[in-house]
């Protein structure tokens, strides 16, 4: 629903014109940023850290290698993350269990991060999400009379029940044959359960699939804060400046201290289809 | 506190049974030409150094000691008439002026008295001149009253395409803007383009900034005061124009002559629109209808009933997309005199502002509608208790419905389920009496109190939280119910009012004014400039008034003979509980709304010069602004003052006119302001595939200064006295030396016009959008 408001707003801007402007605005000193998640499936836990850099820096920003990292649950269970075990390429700053573990709905799990000599702290509680019925597809007209990539107008359809008696938020992900895929690059899903009625039959992805390709949605159950902080996000960076919309704020942040990011725990259903003529 | 206004009234009205009989000398002043009241003529009796002026319906009243008196009516403009009246028992005077008949007769139509900007008490006001206003140049030939308005000095605008204007540090909500006393809640049409006031049937516009008299309340910075003709009682008249935009049509004329008359005015958008989106599929379009009757029952009876209607529609996207909004008002008045000295307007004023959203979509249409209602009852009453004191006083009552919103899905497949936040009451009284004085020769009063009662009642819930300003996860621990009509909070203020004037010499004159302003009615905006979407909300269990004070002091003096007239004003102003919204405010659909309001402090200063020629071929007026606004609240900004949206340290205003010929006018407006204040980037960082900004200060960065320059040319043919059908053409460019003034500063990945992202999608742009390049246009308007 908000994501609609920002779309109609922007079209306001059907009056105007645009050119580059070179923004020469005092620059902060380097933040750290935070990005954890904790899920009830295996294979996804992780905790990324790095810092912030100037506006006009190019490359990935600084990661931070020797942060001590670790994840406990209310139970009293403590799980110690290690930075990179296995030297992945490209996966400076990317802390993972040593130990694996999944999560449990109804469980609150609290991250803490001691980095540059400071203690991060955040906590997040593991929601249930409801599954998927099914998945599947249909060609979607108006992209097949004029294709952004030759044969490209395939869209995969989510059919789900939304429970109606209990506030769920969402997110959700999705992929064209693994590769994590956006119709425009600063698009967030995620949604409210506040407006949705029962019976989702047929909600067709924001991207578009070819034959052969694998379409992959990955539904993730998010806090309230979650919802804050993901809803903010999606603001942040599909601002107007402040004009019409709303002015440019930091996004509102489970963790402590003045870090950047957001600690996520989520139950995740997945649903996967292959498209096939 | 009414038994203290009841008895300060009865007070003042038997203190002129105690002084010697007066008589009365009263009566309406109108256009010779077409019958319409004329606001603001000076009245004066040399003899007794005595006079008045009209008022808001062309009438006045003199009381004055018994005796013969040479009676002085003048209005700029118009052919000033000298009566020798017999005053031995009270005396109705009506008077028709006509126009001045020489061959500059379009040049100076102002309808202030000569040296008014000096001798009246009342500072800080501007009234705009149509006529002069006619001949500067206007935006796609259309001229706008709202975009003169920000040209004034202590007037900001947000920029281009907004009709949106701040008045001494207050923000857009904080204007009361009245068409006809009834409120306009969105002035503008297509995002501020154009306002909804079409300048072919207003009268008279006023903007108060300060000094504000006491029948006045309800906002805190300016009171914008639009009354449209009454249409012509002599003869039929119809007049209008074609431009590059909009085009517009208006009839007037009597039902009976001298009696009653009629005046109807319509405006649309036309084709130009649909042409500029380039897209046969969408569209934008916006009209006004203006209607006006009234009729003159007798001497002591006038009855006027009028109307306004005024729709925006936007479509995208083939259709399926589409957004309006729009205002109505209606306002029913009876103008009575009780007797020579006591006049009456009673008026029932009705308005609402809806706007609606519709997505059509299988499976994900919903329609979303909001809006707000009032009704009102209007008594303002004015005494003419004698020479030296005219009593004002009155009583406003107004009933408000706010319906925030409400969304519905449009099919049955659709995701959307119903959801309706609940509706707002409030009933709003005012009480107010006030007094304008001659003390002496040098120094006049206009003092008086608005005393204002304001209730937020029920049928309503209001939730209470375990911290009421969270609004990350706002917990509810309770629900209070209020029945309909059930008070659930009342806000009673006192706003004294007081304005001092001090003739130094002739010519010369030094004012000082201090107001208090309440407002209850709270517009509900985290961004710079309202959108059509913005909803309005009562002083509620968690929302309190705005409070504002202001002291003003001025010096005026008119140059050579009034050819030249000099106002410099400084004021300070101070806000408590100002209204604004929590850093991330999600102000859409909130049910729990109340978390995200954050009310603090404001204060704003400065200082306006200002320098008017009215008179000779050239005519115009210069100001200079330099003015500085801040707030500090708590929860916005991590509580740390910073400036508001709308601070402008230093604002240059030029606008001129040349009358070359009988045949051509032209005429040229540059403005000049110091960059806005914007929130910007301080950095980037990553999360997951995204690249967001790092935010650290509100509005500590300064956009590039905004400055244009327009000019236009106006011809009009030689008139052929036996034709009726008198044509003009206006011809006008926009931005002659197309400057790209921002109106707003984004940031992206960096990528090429296409959207290709360049580079490995780490690297950030900034973007400025600006709206209007170099426009010229071209406009025919009519009149017979």
């Amino acid at each position: 629903m908000k994501n609609l408001i920002i779309i109609l707003l922007a079209s306001v801007v059907l009056f105007a014109c645009e050119e580059p402007f070179v923004l020469d605005s005092d620059q902060a000193d380097p933040k750290i940023v935070i990005e954890g998640l904790v899920t009830n499936q295996p294979g996804y836990q992780s905790v990324k850290i790095s810092r912030s850099a100037d506006f006009y820096s190019s490359g990935a920003t600084p990661r931070v290698t020797d942060a001590v990292v670790t994840v406990s649950d209310d139970l009293g269970n403590v799980y110690t993350f290690v930075h990179n075990p296995n030297a992945v390429e490209d996966s400076a700053g990317i802390y993972i269990p040593q130990t694996p573990f999944v999560g449990s709905v109804g469980r609150t799990y609290t991250l803490r991060v001691q980095a540059d000599g400071e203690l991060y702290e955040a906590e997040d509680e593991l929601f249930a999400v409801t599954t998927m019925d099914s998945l599947s597809y249909k060609i979607n007209t108006e992209e097949e009379e004029d294709p952004e990539i030759e044969g490209r107008f395939y869209e995969a359809l989510m059919f789900t029940k939304e429970p109606q008696d209990e506030t769920n938020y969402y997110l959700f992900k999705f992929y064209r044959n693994d590769s994590l895929t956006f119709d425009s690059d600063t698009d967030i899903y995620v949604g409210d359960d506040k407006f949705l009625a029962g019976n989702i039959n047929g909600i067709g992805t924001p991207i578009f699939y070819s034959l052969e390709d694998v379409a992959r949605v990955e539904m993730y159950s998010i806090s309230r804060f979650g919802y804050v902080f993901y809803s903010d996000l999606n603001t942040l960076i599909n601002n107007d400046g402040g004009m019409f919309g709303p002015i440019p704020a930091t996004p509102r942040t489970n963790l402590s201290n003045g870090a950047l990011g957001f600690f996520q725990v989520s139950a995740v259903d997945v649903g996967e289809i292959t498209i096939e003529e | 506190m009414f038994r203290f206004l009841f008895v300060l009234t009865a007070v003042m009205i038997s203190t002129t049974a105690w002084s010697q009989e007066k008589v009365t000398l009263n009566g309406f002043i109108k256009d010779g030409a077409n019958g319409e009241e004329l606001i603001g003529v000076t009245v004066y009796i040399p003899q007794l150094k005595a006079g008045t002026i009209t008022n808001a319906y062309g009438f006045y009243a003199l009381t004055v000691p018994p005796g013969t008196y040479e009676v002085q009516y003048s209005f700029v403009g118009f052919k000033s008439q000298v009566i020798t009246v017999e005053l031995q028992s009270d005396v109705s005077r009506n008077v028709e002026l006509q126009t001045e008949a020489t061959v500059m007769d379009e040049l100076v139509i102002s309808d202030k008295p000569i040296d008014e900007n000096v001798v009246s008490v009342q500072m800080s006001k501007n009234t705009l001149d149509m006529a002069q206003v006619r001949k500067l140049p206007a935006l796609f030939g259309e001229v706008d009253i709202i975009k003169n308005i920000q040209m004034l000095p202590g007037v900001i605008s947000a920029g281009e395409g907004t009709s949106a204007f701040f008045v001494r540090g207050g923000s857009a909500d904080q204007n009361l803007i009245l068409i006809d006393e009834a409120p306009v809640y969105d002035p503008s049409h297509l995002f501020g383009l154009f306002s909804v006031f079409n300048a072919d049937v207003i009268k008279d516009s006023e903007l108060y900034k300060g000094g504000i008299p006491a029948r006045f309340g309800g906002r805190l910075s300016s009171i914008l005061e639009v009354r449209t003709k009454d249409g012509n009682n002599k003869n039929f008249s119809a007049s209008g124009g074609f431009g590059t935009m909009a085009s517009r049509v208006m009839v007037e004329g009597p039902f009976k002559k001298g009696e009653s008359s009629y005046v109807l005015s319509a405006r649309a958008s036309n084709v130009g629109l649909y042409l500029m989106a380039a897209d046969q599929e969408n569209g934008v379009n916006f009209y006004d209808i203006n209607a006006k009757v009234n009729w003159r029952a007798n001497n002591k009876n006038r009855f006027f009933l009028a109307g306004y209607s005024g729709r925006d529609n936007m479509k995208f996207d083939g259709g399926d997309v589409g957004f309006g909004w729009g205002n109505s008002t209606g306002t029913f008045r009876w103008n009575h005199l009780f007797n020579e000295r006591l006049f009456s307007n009673v008026s029932v004023i009705a308005s609402q502002f809806d706007y609606k959203l519709e997505l059509k979509d299988p499976v994900q249409g919903f329609k979303w509608t909001s809006s707000l209602q009032e009704l009102s009852i209007k008594a303002d009453l004015s005494y003419a208790i004698n020479t030296k004191n005219d009593l004002s006083f009155g009583y406003h009552g107004t009933g408000r419905r706010f319906a925030p919103g409400k969304v519905q899905p449009t099919t049955e497949e659709s995701i959307f389920t119903t959801l309706e936040l609940q509706k707002m009451y409030a009933l709003d009284h005012a009480l107010y009496i006030g007094n304008e004085q001659q003390l002496n020769e040098k120094i006049s009063l206009d003092y008086g109190v608005r005393l204002s009662i304001f209730q937020n009642i029920g049928k309503g819930d209001v939730y209470l939280y375990e911290d009421p300003q969270d609004n990350i996860d706002p917990t509810r621990t309770d629900t209070l119910h209020y029945d309909r009509f059930e008070s659930i909070k009342t806000y009673v203020n006192v706003e004294p009012r007081l304005g001092i004037r001090y003739i130094v010499a002739p010519g010369q004159s030094i004012k000082v004014s201090y107001n208090r302003m309440v407002q209850n009615t709270h517009l509900v905006s985290a961004s710079t400039v309202p959108v059509p979407f913005n909803t309005w909300s009562p002083s509620s269990y968690y929302l309190k008034p705005q409070v504002a004070d202001q002291i003003a002091a001025g010096y005026f003096r008119n140059f050579s003979n009034n050819k030249y007239e000099f106002a410099w004003e400084a004021y300070y102003k101070d806000i408590h509980n100002v209204t604004d919204f929590a850093d991330n405010a999600q102000v859409f659909f909130n049910e729990n709304l109340s978390t995200e309001y954050r009310q603090g402090d404001s204060w704003s200063y400065g200082t306006e010069f200002m320098i008017t020629k009215r008179e000779g071929k050239l005519t115009g007026a210069i100001s200079y602004t330099l003015s500085k606004t801040m707030r500090e609240i708590d929860g916005v900004n991590q509580g740390k003052a910073f400036k508001a949206n709308y601070d402008r340290r230093n604002v240059v205003n030029v606008q001129a006119a040349y009358d070359y010929s009988a045949r051509w006018t032209f005429g040229g407006t540059f403005s000049y302001s110091t960059g806005r204040p914007f929130t910007v980037s301080s950095g980037k960082y990553e999360y997951g595939s995204y690249n967001p900004d790092v935010i650290t200060e509100r509005n500590d960065y300064l956009l590039p200064a905004f400055h244009r320059l327009d000019l236009s040319a106006t011809l009009t043919p030689k008139r052929n006295a036996n034709r009726r059908w008198k044509g003009q053409w206006v011809f006008a460019v926009y931005n002659v030396y197309n400057r790209k003034n921002p109106f707003t500063v984004y940031t992206r990945t960096k990528q090429n016009s296409e959207g290709e992202i360049i580079g490995d999608g780490t690297e950030k742009e900034a973007r400025l959008v600006y709206l209007f390049p170099v426009m010229p246009s071209v406009t025919y308007n009519f009149k017979f």
